[in-house]
């Protein structure tokens, strides 16, 4: 089925993104609040002269971890936006645009507010909420053409704002002083996980990362529109069906961790699209490792911008992401 | 492991150049040894029980059970303590053991010589690697406000954590005595508290001969306006300064309506605010506007230092008295703090 060139292909792309990927993170380990040195750091890594073991125990235990986060919600949501534009054959279309991950955030501060575990408890809140925006979008869209672009960003938009005033509502409903971190939380932060919930979320979004790569010829087929893919053998409903769930829970298993980072499904698959041509089979790989990679570097940047503290990395996704998606808009226009 | 890089490289020969290939393969395997290290590491420090810190090593320990009922094992001599809210650095100042203080948070900004000492972010956003990166054998923390989650990351790092959970003045001085006892200072401890409560046992005297209890609305919040209820700290200081708190329920730190507070006429209006001094100046011009409330015909609009009442330390005394003297000016004159 796979020519092989298309594997040389595939390879040579990943390579080159993993190691990319492996720079972004090295420099991501390498800076924090506490003072910045590669070579510290490499040394540290290396593990090979003596180690000074407060900066082994930041590095490993503090700064490891996000860094990890910061990939596995960047490689989901680009390759979120990349199956989104897929589907729904819109260059535009993203979790975040869509209104999927604000329906996700509903649901999660609904389980934090109701003092439900984190971990399954309110990532299922979070995944529910998801699911009610997704179908909400589909019923909108449903009728008419799916593939009318302004309809269904209108669509998003109105999800969108929605959302929002739902979040705003649940706050202002609670008094405590969890509000302070769910306003925190909202606008998208790395810094409170450990280990054990990255391990737990890797886990969780592997295998709908490997069912998305499992569709990429699909995909490819699908761009061409829905009868043709069909007259091809394709069983249009269903790998829709599947994939926007798939798409749908990992979005909210993100967001239930880090809140919500906006239009990160952009950048990466329009970028990597330009570059290698539009054959998901290459795509779905090279937004995994793109995606990570445009994540740690943003991180990055919140966390170096702010001279005290930090700022919540959404808020440089969103400000690199939201002119792009106005470009986007104003060169589709044909 | 070893066998998947060179069928990687094999499969792009056109590609890439040759002695690039080589060089690339150089670098993997340097990544593969760092890896294969860092592994060991964390198995190593896996089996030592986690990335303990030094000086966690030297000392010896004491296990005690914290105000939260958790216990927790402590050096019995603590050298390098973190203070994780402003109150507690001030406690530990007036118990004259700042010397074992090594880092407070962002606002810690009393007595003046705490600004001097390296900050770990603000209480409710700590700086958990600056926290680290200063090898405390011991953080003190605070149930509200500091969250749990760094809490427990710290335990898990092996730092000790011990927290506090105090409400009224009661508790803080519980508070000031389980610092005393974690830092070797029981006698001032005991001598602080003792001075508290003379002091607290004073105004409530004095207060006690007043005919009536005026109704005082304590504005915490500028817009919106936030006052406090029954389960603060500030509600008991009012209370036992002999007024009666207009906000007092069950929520917290209620929301008002500018309408709310005129219907409640409050005979004097205490406003604190972390904003500067034009913004206080402006909410009482606004307060003034309306001639029917007592508070604005008897000229009874004050503003406070918002640290004073804040922070529940020992200067929660100071605020008590100032409180008096606001609201019972005829019993208390001036300053009388012993």
């Amino acid at each position: 089925m796979k020519p092989p060139i298309v594997l040389k292909r595939l390879m040579t792309v990943s390579f080159v993104l993993l190691l990319l990927l492996l720079a972004a993170m090295l420099l991501g380990l390498s800076v924090g609040s506490t003072g910045s040195s590669l070579t510290a750091t490499v040394q540290t890594l290396w593990g090979k002269n003596e180690i000074d073991p407060t900066l082994a125990a930041i590095i490993w235990r503090i700064r490891l971890p996000r860094v990890l986060l910061a990939a596995l919600v960047g490689a989901t949501l680009s390759v979120g936006g990349l199956v989104f534009q897929a589907l729904l054959r819109n260059p535009l279309a993203e979790p975040y645009i869509l209104g999927i991950s604000g329906g996700s955030a509903i649901g999660a501060i609904i389980g934090i507010l109701l003092g439900v575990s984190p971990f399954p408890g309110v990532s299922l809140f979070a995944f529910i909420g998801s699911m009610a925006t997704l179908l909400l979008i589909l019923m909108m869209v449903s009728g008419q053409t799916i593939l009318k672009r302004e309809s269904l960003l209108l669509s998003g938009v109105m999800v969108n704002a929605f959302c929002a005033a739902v979040i705003m509502f649940l706050v202002s409903l609670t008094q405590d002083s969890r509000l302070h971190n769910i306003i925190f939380w909202l606008m998208g932060d790395f810094s409170m996980v450990d280990a054990r919930q990255v391990a737990i979320l890797a886990v969780t979004l592997l295998p709908g990362m490997i069912l998305i790569f499992w569709f990429a010829h699909p995909m490819n087929l699908l761009l061409a529109g829905k009868e043709p893919a069909q007259s091809m053998g394709v069983h249009v409903k269903a790998v829709t069906v599947t994939l926007l769930v798939t798409t749908s829970f990992m979005v909210s298993a993100t967001v239930s961790h880090s809140g919500l980072l906006g239009f990160v499904g952009l950048v990466m698959p329009h970028l990597l699209r330009l570059l290698l041509g539009p054959d998901h089979r290459v795509l779905v790989p090279a937004c995994i490792l793109g995606g990570s990679t445009y994540m740690v570097l943003c991180d990055l940047l919140a966390r170096i911008l702010p001279e005290q503290g930090e700022m919540p990395a959404g808020v440089i996704t969103a400000m690199i992401g939201a002119p792009l998606f106005i470009f986007l808009m104003k060169t589709s226009k044909r | 492991m070893n066998k998947e890089y060179p069928g990687l490289i094999d499969f792009s020969p056109g590609f890439l150049l040759q002695p690039v290939l080589k060089k690339l393969q150089i670098m993997i395997d340097a990544i593969k040894s760092a890896l294969k290290s860092a592994c060991c590491l964390v198995i190593f420090s896996l089996l030592t029980g986690g990335l303990f810190l030094p000086t966690a090593f030297a000392a010896t320990f004491t296990i005690v059970t914290d105000l939260l009922g958790r216990s927790v094992k402590v050096p019995a001599d603590p050298r390098r303590v973190i203070a994780l809210a402003p109150n507690i650095t001030e406690i530990i100042f007036a118990l004259k053991q700042e010397h074992r203080l090594k880092g407070v948070t962002q606002f810690s900004d009393y007595p003046v010589e705490a600004r001097k000492l390296p900050k770990v972010g603000s209480y409710v956003q700590l700086d958990l690697e600056r926290i680290v990166a200063l090898k405390p054998d011991l953080c003190i923390a605070i149930k509200d406000g500091n969250p749990r989650s760094v809490v427990e990351r710290l335990e898990s790092m092996g730092i000790p954590v011990y927290a506090l959970d105090p409400r009224n003045l009661n508790s803080v001085m519980e508070t000031i005595l389980a610092i005393g006892m974690l830092m070797q200072a029981e006698n001032t401890a005991r001598d602080l508290v003792q001075t508290m409560q003379t002091r607290v046992a004073r105004v409530q005297t004095k207060v006690s001969q007043a005919a009536s209890k005026p109704g005082v609305f304590f504005q915490i919040g500028i817009s919106p306006i936030v006052s406090v209820g029954t389960p603060t700290f500030i509600h008991e200081l009012i209370e036992k300064a002999g007024g009666t708190n207009l906000a007092a329920g069950d929520t917290p730190y209620p929301r008002f309506s500018r309408e709310q507070v005129l219907g409640l006429s409050p005979d004097i209006i205490i406003i604190t605010s972390m904003t500067r001094a034009a913004v206080f100046e402006r909410v009482k011009e606004e307060w003034s506007r309306w001639p029917n409330m007592p508070a604005v015909q008897n000229q009874k609009i004050f503003i406070t230092d918002s640290n004073l009442f804040d922070r529940p330390s020992p200067r929660l005394v100071d605020a008590l008295e100032l409180l008096a003297r606001l609201i019972h000016p005829e019993f208390i004159k001036e300053n009388q703090s012993p």
